[in-house]
């Protein structure tokens, strides 16, 4: 016998009480440590989905639209700009790559994007097998829409018209995997890579064909804003895209171009960056007030722990002063309920860390299937650790608290209250 | 061995002053400790044990002056020294009979010999609720293990303070008789204090306070 093996009888002695206590617990660290965990993971794949695209260009109207269009691939563009213009800002000295996008289409809900081959170094992509694009309607596949779509090379496909995942709407010309993308964990994953004349041609043969039926169906304009320039564009012979990525040389670059663009041209410049975190602070107070729900939970379930350890200190007061009567010291008592704190915090941890990691296991997969995109799970120790430290703070400065009545017991008083 | 000379005792928030008849006992020597609710058996009975301590007079048990101790050598000397049998709480309730004995012998840092708790249990004829918890034993039982506790690591001393006064006629013998032949085969001195008159012919040595 020794004090651990008592603190544990007393801890089985009541389980419902026990188990009870155990759940609180855990359930608010769980809270706590999936908050925190989810806020990085977010932050970070955010950030990097923004890749080495410093400034976006594209048509006028709302900056966060361009940024979530163009950059990250969940909205809907802006509209389109002409491809000569985009050029003559290219050719501006301060520039390292500018890369021209534009797309419109989409195979089974992912997006099809007309660009060139510098894309993939936008976002370091390799190529995991075959090669690059060369001709018109061939395309390279990000890593999570081959592995989805079970995809091969030599495989091909046809796309659909908008950025919806539709089968009626399809395009006359298949296009044919020519490569592989490794994974890379941003954006690039979730994006078929195919060049700019491939979107052009598919619409020009979709003009011919299609007209009416495109002015009649106004969804379609939504999911591709570019519509009406596509024509006037196309009987002009002028080439248009989305947008234009541009990664610049130096700080030099980002200060002074993007001002001069939205300023001097009728164009719009973005800076992913910026929108990023403004669209971080809007969703941040969401994230706040969740983590301080989290940590009045997490105060409450100290209260809780507390008023049972109280209770059980009170209950057993007779227990505790026959264990004085047995030859045991004040500071002995004390390592024995401190014990069955820490019993109580480390099975509350455990189950915590495992009720957060599996909630967030099916929430990011929950996220990867709408968002088309595997978002890299990884256990942020520093916030574990502090989370850790705080409940183990929290439950010890309890444990303090209910003991100190046992310090001050009267044991005679308490054995002769027994009858 | 154990003797108390002039021994007075007051609680604080009261004006009342308990002063006890000086006790000597020689070894294997008991004592039966007569008297009415509220002239301070109890008392006498913790100031014996080192649970209160006296506002004058001495207590000395084996050569020990045991209210000059520090708590903490109070605490141990008592673990080791003292054995306690009350009258309704016995031991702890979240552990089972032998994990009380084991548990009692752990606090009084003698040696868990596993034969000896066998023994005893034996001769208390607890060795079929051996693994059982307290909640499984029946009065009689409990307070055999009553008694048990306040044997198991052998001490100078045992006192009980109302060992018999929950019990039915048959079972009050029983458990006089054991708690007196186990004190005898420990060369204890058994004090006992109670108001039950049926174990007043067991005692060739009574006090009335």
């Amino acid at each position: 016998m020794n004090i651990w093996k008592i603190s544990f009888r007393n801890f089985q002695y009541k389980p419902l009480f026990t188990v009870l206590s155990v759940l609180v617990l855990s359930i608010s660290i769980a809270l706590l440590l999936g908050i925190q965990q989810m806020d990085t993971t977010f932050q970070k794949q955010l950030e990097n989905n923004v890749g080495d695209v410093d400034m976006v260009v594209g048509a006028k109207g709302s900056p966060l639209q361009l940024v979530l269009s163009s950059v990250m691939h969940i909205d809907n563009p802006t509209g389109n700009i002409n491809y000569d213009e985009a050029q003559k800002i290219a050719k501006n000295p301060l520039i390292k790559l500018a890369v021209p996008i534009s797309y419109g289409d989409n195979y089974m809900g992912y997006r099809i994007v007309g660009t060139n081959n510098d894309f993939s170094s936008l976002y370091g992509a390799e190529l995991e097998d075959g090669r690059v694009v060369e001709k018109p309607f061939e395309v390279v596949l990000g890593a999570t829409v081959a592995t989805q779509l079970n995809l091969n090379i030599g495989d091909s496909f046809l796309s659909s018209h908008g950025l919806a995942e539709n089968s009626i709407d399809e395009h006359s010309e298949p296009l044919t995997v020519v490569g592989l993308y490794k994974p890379t964990g941003q954006v690039i994953d979730r994006l078929i890579i195919s060049n700019l004349e491939t979107i052009w041609l598919a619409h020009h043969h979709e003009e011919e064909g299609l007209e009416e039926e495109h002015t009649e169906e106004d969804g379609h304009e939504e999911g591709h804003a570019p519509e009406e320039d596509h024509k006037g564009e196309h009987s002009d012979h002028e080439a248009e895209i989305t947008s234009l990525l541009v990664s610049f040389r130096g700080p030099v670059g980002l200060l002074s171009m993007p001002r001069n663009i939205n300023t001097t041209t009728n164009l719009q410049a973005a800076i992913p960056k910026f929108e990023m975190d403004r669209l971080y602070q809007f969703t941040g107070i969401g994230v706040t007030t969740v983590t301080w729900i989290a940590y009045i939970i997490l105060i409450i379930s100290c209260i809780t722990i507390f008023a049972s350890i109280y209770r059980m200190i009170r209950e057993r007061a007779f227990d505790l002063a026959l264990l004085r009567t047995y030859g045991s010291n004040t500071f002995q008592l004390v390592k024995m309920v401190a014990y069955e704190g820490f019993l109580i915090v480390g099975i509350a941890f455990f189950f915590g860390i495992l009720f957060s990691q599996t909630g967030l296991y099916f929430i990011f997969k929950m996220i990867a299937q709408q968002y088309k995109q595997h978002i890299p799970f990884e256990i942020p120790f520093q916030s574990v650790l502090q989370t850790g430290a705080l409940v183990f703070f929290m439950v010890m400065l309890s444990i303090g608290l209910a003991i100190f009545p046992i310090l001050k017991m009267n044991i005679s008083k308490i054995l002769s209250h027994e009858k | 061995m154990i003797k108390t000379s002039n021994l007075a005792f007051k609680y604080d928030r009261s004006d009342v002053v308990f002063n006890f008849p000086d006790i000597s006992l020689g070894p294997n020597e008991n004592l039966l400790i007569l008297g009415k609710s509220g002239i301070g058996k109890t008392t006498l009975l913790h100031l014996l044990a080192g649970l209160l301590s006296p506002i004058s007079g001495s207590i000395e048990i084996d050569g020990v002056t045991i209210h000059t101790l520090s708590e903490q050598k109070m605490d141990k000397f008592r673990g080791h020294n003292i054995g306690l049998v009350f009258q309704k709480n016995h031991a702890i309730r979240s552990l089972t009979v032998m994990e009380n004995l084991k548990t009692r012998l752990f606090f009084a840092k003698k040696p868990i010999s596993k034969t000896a708790i066998t023994d005893l249990l034996e001769q208390l004829e607890l060795t079929d609720c051996k693994y059982h918890g307290l909640a499984e034993l029946s009065v009689g039982q409990l307070q055999r293990l009553g008694i048990a506790m306040a044997m198991i690591h052998q001490p100078q001393i045992i006192l009980a303070d109302e060992p018999t006064s929950s019990l039915d006629d048959d079972t009050c013998t029983t458990v006089m008789k054991l708690l007196m032949e186990q004190a005898n085969a420990n060369n204890a001195n058994l004090i006992v204090i109670t108001h039950d008159q049926r174990i007043k012919s067991l005692f060739n040595n009574t006090l009335t306070l």
